[in-house]
């Protein structure tokens, strides 16, 4: 792991956040902290109390329990959307960068399909398509990572394939299974990776504005995104319902961005100089 | 002569491109269950009334012979009526543009008069404080991390909480009430540019990092050039590439029609109407706003390469031309 000795103490930050906030739910989900998220338990709309430490909803059921399943139904479906997109665009993008020709042309030309269609529209389309849910949800996140991640890989495959070392395999009869092994993947992990945090962060903002919309995750489950959406009904009147949710989803944005950023930084470290 | 050839090369994919949106559209928005019929007639209504209805649009032709004729009067500008109002597609289209357009210069006006000064201003001390590289990575991290329902709901919080001056919601078209519609569209817009300005801010630091570190840059503060001077000269030209891109994409995020900021102000735009379409099954808006949505993303991604092949020949479509 080098590059954690080479990242700032920014992207160290992001990287734990994520992980506590990760394990943080997994262990109240696992160890019911606060209760059962959908049984009703105490009074409508109580503002947090001692009992009740983020409050109840309009239908009398406690907050944290809610907000731990919200958070752990975006954090998986967002990132087993993202896994699909990288799998497809890493396999994508280096069929288009490396082997290129007619192949390539078909790859962009779906690619750039994909890429000109507006991204909230396309989701609800996609979401018309399956009906709300989970899968429409999954399914959005990835037609929408996709086209960005797949051309970002091309570009990188394009520029590893021109190295020296790829010839000189190729010269030396390397079968394409071998290349692909031993010099594209491993050259191209760190942009799959970098790119991999950005379609994460993504992928949390198509679930949080798809749910938002009515289409995403439908109740009684939660997601951050269905948290906000119901408690902006009441904003006026228990704005707890959406501060809880909003802050989380902002924080778990923000930590994936910084360490993307981070991470990219350490794998393409670059002098910096002032100006002024 | 290469230049030309590469441009049209360039143009007729752009077609191939629209034709493949305008396929794959019209086969979504017929895969959608529930067809128009049910939708317009509610769950009561008996099979001859959906019969009838699904007759009337000629609904109950096969998907090819509804594309066909889409295609072709499409082609000759007319892209058919909404069935819900049994207005032309283009009038509705006109109530709801203005809206967007609205909007969208908003954003774009933020992100080039604040975002790209911002990216420039925080890029040129980058290296001068270890810690300042942080603070200023956090805060426009911040920017592009905060959703626009969370921020919009915060906004919509505040204002209604505190009446603090503006209003939230009551649209009025600017030629009706110039002052009013100011009034009605400046939170939303505000809420909108938070994000375009930090992801500009964020590319345009990227790309003058990229820059400051050139030999030519050292060159001209050996000369004893000015700050300013440098940046005005060499660092914006140079890094103005991803500038324009960034730019460029965020115009077409912007025309593609912002809906939760659309839906949360109560705005009439684009966005929304595309949506509530897709919910009534009111196929000729859908197929005709996803289908100018395209155009616009293409276009700009055309007028980029040409406006890149003006400020910087190296990466320009001359210099792509040169290569075939």
């Amino acid at each position: 792991m080098t590059w954690w000795r080479k990242a700032d103490w920014l992207t160290r930050s992001g990287l734990l956040c994520l992980v506590l906030l990760a394990l943080g739910t997994l262990a109240g989900t696992v160890l019911g902290i606060g209760g059962d998220p959908d049984e009703m338990v105490g009074p409508r709309l109580a503002p947090p109390n001692g009992e009740y430490l983020l409050g109840t909803d309009e239908l009398g059921r406690s907050m944290l329990p809610r907000l731990f399943e919200g958070i752990g139904t975006t954090l998986v479906l967002s990132a087993l959307a993202v896994l699909v997109t990288a799998v497809l665009a890493t396999l994508l993008g280096i069929a288009a960068g490396y082997r290129g020709g007619w192949l390539g042309e078909i790859v962009l030309r779906l690619v750039e399909v994909l890429h000109s269609f507006p991204v909230i529209v396309l989701a609800i389309l996609v979401a018309a398509v399956l009906g709300p849910g989970q899968t429409a949800t999954i399914c959005s996140i990835i037609l929408i990572t996709i086209p960005l991640m797949t051309r970002v890989v091309r570009a990188a495959a394009v520029s590893v394939s021109e190295r020296d070392y790829v010839t000189s395999a190729v010269i030396s009869g390397a079968r394409w299974p071998r290349i692909l092994s031993r010099h594209l993947l491993p050259n191209l992990s760190g942009t799959i990776a970098v790119q991999g945090t950005y379609a994460l962060s993504v992928g949390i903002l198509v679930e949080g504005g798809l749910s938002f919309l009515g289409f995403g995750v439908q109740p009684p489950q939660s997601s951050l995104g269905a948290l906000i959406q119901q408690g902006s009904i009441y904003l006026l009147a228990a704005p707890w319902l959406v501060i809880g949710p909003g802050i989380v989803l902002v924080l778990a944005i923000l930590a994936i961005n910084v360490f993307g950023d981070g991470l990219r930084d350490s794998l393409e470290p670059r002098e910096a100089r002032s100006l002024v | 002569m290469r230049l030309f050839s590469w441009w049209l090369r360039r143009a007729l994919s752009a077609v191939v491109t629209l034709f493949l949106v305008s396929i794959l559209i019209f086969t979504a928005s017929r895969l959608m269950p529930g067809g128009f019929a049910e939708v317009v007639l509610g769950p009561l209504a008996s099979p001859e009334q959906k019969a009838e209805v699904t007759a009337k649009y000629g609904l109950d032709e096969s998907i090819l012979v509804q594309y066909a004729r889409w295609l072709g009067t499409a082609l000759s500008g007319d892209f058919g009526i909404s069935m819900i109002s049994g207005e032309p597609v283009t009038t509705e289209f006109g109530l709801r543009l203005p809206v967007t357009a609205q909007l969208a210069l908003f954003g774009i006006g933020g992100a080039i008069l604040i975002g790209v000064p911002l990216g420039v201003a925080t890029a040129v001390r980058a290296g001068r404080r270890r810690g300042g590289a942080a603070v200023g990575r956090l805060l426009s991290g911040l920017g592009v991390s905060v959703p626009e329902f969370v921020l919009g709901s915060v906004v919509v919080f505040l204002f209604s909480r505190f009446a603090l001056g503006l209003t939230v919601g009551g649209y009025v078209p600017f030629g009706a009430d110039p002052a009013g519609n100011l009034q009605s569209m400046l939170l939303p817009a505000a809420v909108l540019s938070v994000f375009v300005i930090a992801v500009t801010a964020r590319t345009t630091r990227d790309a003058v990092l990229t820059v400051l570190v050139e030999p030519y840059i050292t060159a001209s503060i050996a000369r004893g050039d000015r700050p300013a001077f440098i940046v005005c000269r060499h660092v914006l030209r140079n890094a103005s590439i991803p500038i324009i891109t960034v730019l460029s994409t965020v115009s077409a995020y912007l025309l593609g029609g912002a809906v939760i900021i659309e839906y949360l102000f109560n705005l009439p735009g684009m966005g929304t109407y595309l949506v509530q379409a897709v919910g009534r099954r009111d196929y000729a808006v859908v197929q005709a706003g996803v289908l100018l949505a395209a155009v616009v993303f293409i276009v700009l991604n055309m007028v980029t390469d040409a406006v890149a092949g003006v400020l910087d020949p190296r990466f320009g479509a001359a210099a792509k031309g040169r290569k075939q």
